[in-house]
């Protein structure tokens, strides 16, 4: 239930906003919130309930009916923000790739900030950005199948978002190494890191492994890359 | 077939009363299995249809209904089949090539020449099974499993301190599948041979550690190279 004056209020978009509950449906009848919020409130909506469907009828069943069914809005309000089923999949897997960053972000900031010009050691940035992002996807596990499963054929759009997301988790990183490695790394291995990552993770939620910040350690050793061990085996 | 025969059908051998026409049958299948594969690596798994599997097979829909019951079962049969084919194909290369690094390096390049070569196939087996879910999606993590598995087999020649962590042989076949899968999603399948050298260095640092992952880094480019010269297209 959304905390809202329901008594026809003068609009004042600042108030709505703030009182808004994000997953809550709106209530019914003349309720005064102008139509920009209601439209940007719907949509939010619509995003947050694509990954649950998703993760409930499958990519083989899911339909635009399912979704808004979820959000709790009509088929005619889904299809008022988004063409086709593709599309809101698209806004829900960018919107959960921002969130992603966002809290890897906000994770390496507790420990003095992602690039080494910021302080603070590099596996410590390393540890407390994969820390942070599988707080994030434990609570999300339907985030973390979205963001690592391949995208379907129908969806090209999306797999250019799961490129642009690798990317920006590659050059992030590279920003949390230590910057003498970057001189004896073939470009690209991070992309290669990075999408092993995110398959890694996804395939263990599917494997219904329930407590993914137990995984912080192995995938930090994992993500750093090739050590300086010697070879032994030809 | 009457009660008793069921029971014991499963102790005995298969006879064909006509040997030609169990033949053309067991062609028929094939041919339909592929034709699955390729229409799902084409259109997407969704979007295909019986009807156009049998555009592509040039079978008709009342054997396919008796061979396989609906698209789901098809494409299920399907990909068991070419799944398997895959991974023994890959691990005998791997088996085959005098070490655990080249057989690494036979391993990847046989994916690319698959990839390359069969490009709706791949596109069907490795990105379109996640659509479609249920037991062919089983058979894929089994699959992926016993290629983490052969990929792992080098921990005996590793000295147990400096061992990778458990999840190294999961985590190096994720990040291959991944980046085979974005070439297969550009429709550029011949793109996949451009990141052979990130991939071996990849691979083989994850386990033996910077020398060895810079060493086979560099072997993998000149491999490009002769690949080159021979009229090859390294992508």
């Amino acid at each position: 239930m959304s905390h809202l004056h329901l008594v026809n209020p003068e609009p004042r978009g600042d108030l709505f906003e703030a009182e808004l509950a994000p997953s809550a449906p709106l209530p019914r009848g003349r309720h005064g919130i102008p139509a920009d919020l209601v439209n940007a409130h719907q949509r939010r909506r619509l995003v947050a309930a694509m990954s649950g469907a998703l993760a409930e009828h499958s990519y083989a069943r899911v339909t635009a009916k399912h979704v808004s069914e979820r959000a709790g809005v009509s088929s005619r309000t889904f299809y008022k923000h988004f063409g086709n089923l593709w599309e809101c999949l698209l806004a829900a897997y960018e919107d959960a790739g921002t969130q992603l960053c966002a809290e890897i972000e906000s994770g390496c900031a507790e420990c003095g900030g992602l690039s080494p010009l910021e302080g603070g050691q590099s596996s410590t940035r390393l540890q407390s950005g994969i820390d942070a992002a599988l707080a994030f996807l434990a609570v999300e596990p339907h985030l973390a199948r979205l963001l690592g499963g391949q995208p379907p054929l129908e969806a090209p759009a999306l797999a250019a978002a799961r490129r642009s997301l690798v990317e920006r988790l590659a050059t992030m990183l590279r920003q949390a190494r230590d910057p003498a490695d970057d001189a004896i790394r073939p470009p690209g291995l991070e992309e290669r890191l990075i999408d092993a990552a995110l398959s890694f993770v996804s395939a263990q939620v599917a494997a219904g492994n329930s407590d993914l910040t137990r995984l912080g350690p192995e995938l930090t050793e994992l993500l750093a890359g090739p050590s300086l061990t010697p070879s032994q085996a030809r | 077939m009457r009660q008793e025969a069921c029971a014991t059908a499963p102790e005995l051998l298969p006879v064909a009363a006509d040997p030609t026409t169990a033949d053309a049958d067991t062609a028929l299948r094939e041919t339909t299995m592929e034709a699955v594969l390729a229409a799902v690596g084409s259109l997407g798994y969704r979007a295909t249809s019986v009807r156009a599997i049998l555009e592509r097979s040039g079978g008709h829909r009342a054997q396919f209904y008796e061979q396989f019951g609906s698209k789901e079962a098809c494409f299920e049969h399907a990909y068991a089949t070419w799944i398997e084919r895959l991974g023994v194909g890959l691990l005998g290369a791997a088996a085959t090539a005098g070490g655990w690094r080249p057989g690494v390096r036979s391993a990847l390049t046989g994916l690319f020449e698959f990839v390359e070569e069969r490009p709706e196939i791949a596109r069907a087996l490795l990105v379109e099974v996640q659509v479609a879910g249920g037991p062919a999606l089983a058979r894929r993590e089994e699959a992926l499993e016993r290629l983490a598995a052969a990929i792992d087999g080098v921990r005996d020649q590793i000295d147990p301190e400096e061992a990778p962590p458990e999840a190294t042989g999961m985590f190096v076949v994720g990040g291959v599948e991944a980046c085979v899968c974005d070439a297969l999603a550009a429709g550029d399948p011949a793109r996949v041979w451009d990141s052979l050298p990130q991939l071996m260095h990849f691979a083989v640092g994850s386990y033996l550690g910077r020398e060895a992952a810079e060493e086979e880094e560099e072997a993998a480019r000149e491999l490009l190279n002769r690949r080159a010269d021979r009229g090859g297209e390294p992508g």
